[in-house]
């Protein structure tokens, strides 16, 4: 697959969500890593931008920009607590995002879409490790349904776009991403940037560290970097509608624990670490497999997991008063 | 008889606080369930005094439309909602548009069941069905496997968008409190359904085709080889209990509402009632170049009967003749 889009002249990628924590890795790589050819458009949408929940503003923004390709990042998200309390929201929002863009992109005849799901969104009582045939084995995990199913829904319509009119749109699934331009709010975060705002915090008011759970639960974590460009791979070569798994292997499973004492590490940290057991764990494990990952590209290299924290806490500390959070 | 509860007027607590009778919107209202559960309303005192049925169809109002969705409500303002209304196709067309069968049916799901939250209405109760279970799985399916695992290839797009009712409701539950359910027939049958050959469902189809076999002089065409499996359900026994589930359901968790797995009959029992019904006396021939779908999807009603242990079904033989007398008689005007 070249960077041409068949008759309509060289490629044009709208990035929906492009101000996000992916969105920006994939800039980055794209200006900075020499991730885009000649002649390639590239066009990272945020939602000050359109509301891509309004199906009007959404078609708007493909009657501008005209893309021949999509990457689809754009969702409403928001961790574990706030998704326990808000399904109804995370299912609704998601479902009309996903639906805009996909049928959007479906109208203006875009070659190809590339979605983002994610490893929560598979079914909670399972086998390990799961691998992308498994996705709509079971119902996930209790605390997320809503987000969970609306994101599986971007395979269903996949699978029927290709059913219906031979449409190749196609989804990632990665592990828990981290990185710069994260949301660092710890309310609503995610596991790693709530650990960073917060460990720098203890740091700079000189309390103890307060995490969330046992610290027992195990995550694969996967450098925005990294995904960016896999991401890129994704797009330009990845052929298939099933979706594909974009993480570390399973050796490269680590605790909260450890990733807390990573970042620890990573800021100069000296207080004490209390891990707060009466909050949940969320999923105890979610273990994915990279085997497909890996038939495709066994030498792809990940950037180790200290180095990957390093660079992000250092973003961090420069970047703090500009951080979302 | 409690002849004194007859004049007694229902009121319902509507969202707001306000109190007043019960204004039940029926979508789908003019489709097979809807017009059984009009008849059973007006001709068997389903209804009770003091409320309001409105039958709404989709001549009146596009579902697939929140503005027109929301109209519909505004004048309306129903305080219950039996959401029937869908994209309905059977097998053959299933298999060749399950992007349009998804997107279509969520966005009516979506526009009843959110509407129906912003105009305080107290319970929905939406329809979905057996075909939409888990392909793979063990028999007799019950209400919580529901999500077990994908459903069958043939009609995914359809499956998916009426699980999500049930994805839906529970996201209302945890989010605003608010019970609104669902019911999970197996297959129904009975007058005003889509009788088309094309598109429709194996019992309407089979009718349609015993008629015309027989005034043709020709032999009856059955696609399939007959020996799938199916628990069938009368529209009139529906509406029966789509009326129970209304008054006195409380659970959001979905409930099957069908016979029980001993009267599971094959597909060519169901060809001999209907040749039976119509007195047909030519060839039945079984085209097994077609396709069966799903061989076999029991249905496990024991919520039911643990509710309703004495409820009669209507005899499968009888429903069909009367289905089949309605038919003759309503040629011209049935849809197909």
């Amino acid at each position: 697959m070249n960077g041409s889009a068949g008759s309509v002249g060289p490629m044009r990628v709208l990035v929906t969500g492009g101000s996000g924590l992916v969105g920006r890795a994939i800039e980055h790589v794209i200006k900075e890593e020499s991730g885009a050819r000649e002649e390639e458009t590239w066009i990272f949408l945020s939602s000050k931008d359109a509301n891509l929940m309004s199906a009007e503003e959404t078609r708007a923004v493909f009657q501008k920009h005209r893309p021949t390709h999509v990457i689809h990042l754009a969702a409403m998200v928001g961790g574990l607590f706030r998704n326990m309390r808000q399904n109804l929201d995370f299912w609704r929002n998601n479902v009309f995002i996903n639906d805009n863009v996909l049928q959007a992109a479906h109208e203006f005849d875009v070659v190809k879409v590339v979605s983002c799901l994610s490893t929560c969104i598979f079914p909670d009582k399972t086998t390990y490790p799961i691998d992308e045939t498994m996705i709509h084995s079971g119902p996930p995990h209790e605390t997320n349904f809503g987000y969970a199913y609306a994101k599986r829904m971007i395979d269903v319509q996949n699978r029927a776009l290709f059913q219906q009119y031979g449409r190749r749109y196609t989804a990632v699934i990665p592990t828990n991403v981290f990185g710069p331009h994260d949301n660092f709010n710890i309310e609503n975060g995610h596991v790693l940037p709530g650990l960073i705002h917060k460990t720098y915090l203890a740091k700079k008011e000189g309390k103890p560290l307060q995490v969330w759970g046992s610290g027992r639960a195990l995550r694969q974590f996967i450098y925005s970097l990294d995904l960016a460009r896999l991401f890129l791979w994704v797009l330009r070569e990845y052929d298939e509608v099933e979706p594909i798994i974009l993480s570390v292997g399973e050796e490269d499973e680590v605790s909260i624990k450890f990733a807390a004492d990573a970042v620890v590490e990573a800021l100069g940290f000296e207080g004490d670490v209390i891990f707060d057991t009466s909050k949940a764990d969320g999923q105890f494990k979610k273990t994915a497999s990279n085997a497909k990952l890996r038939k495709y590209l066994p030498d792809f290299e990940f950037t180790p997991f200290r180095a990957a924290i390093k660079e992000t806490c250092d973003w961090f500390v420069a970047n703090y008063d500009s951080a979302r959070k």
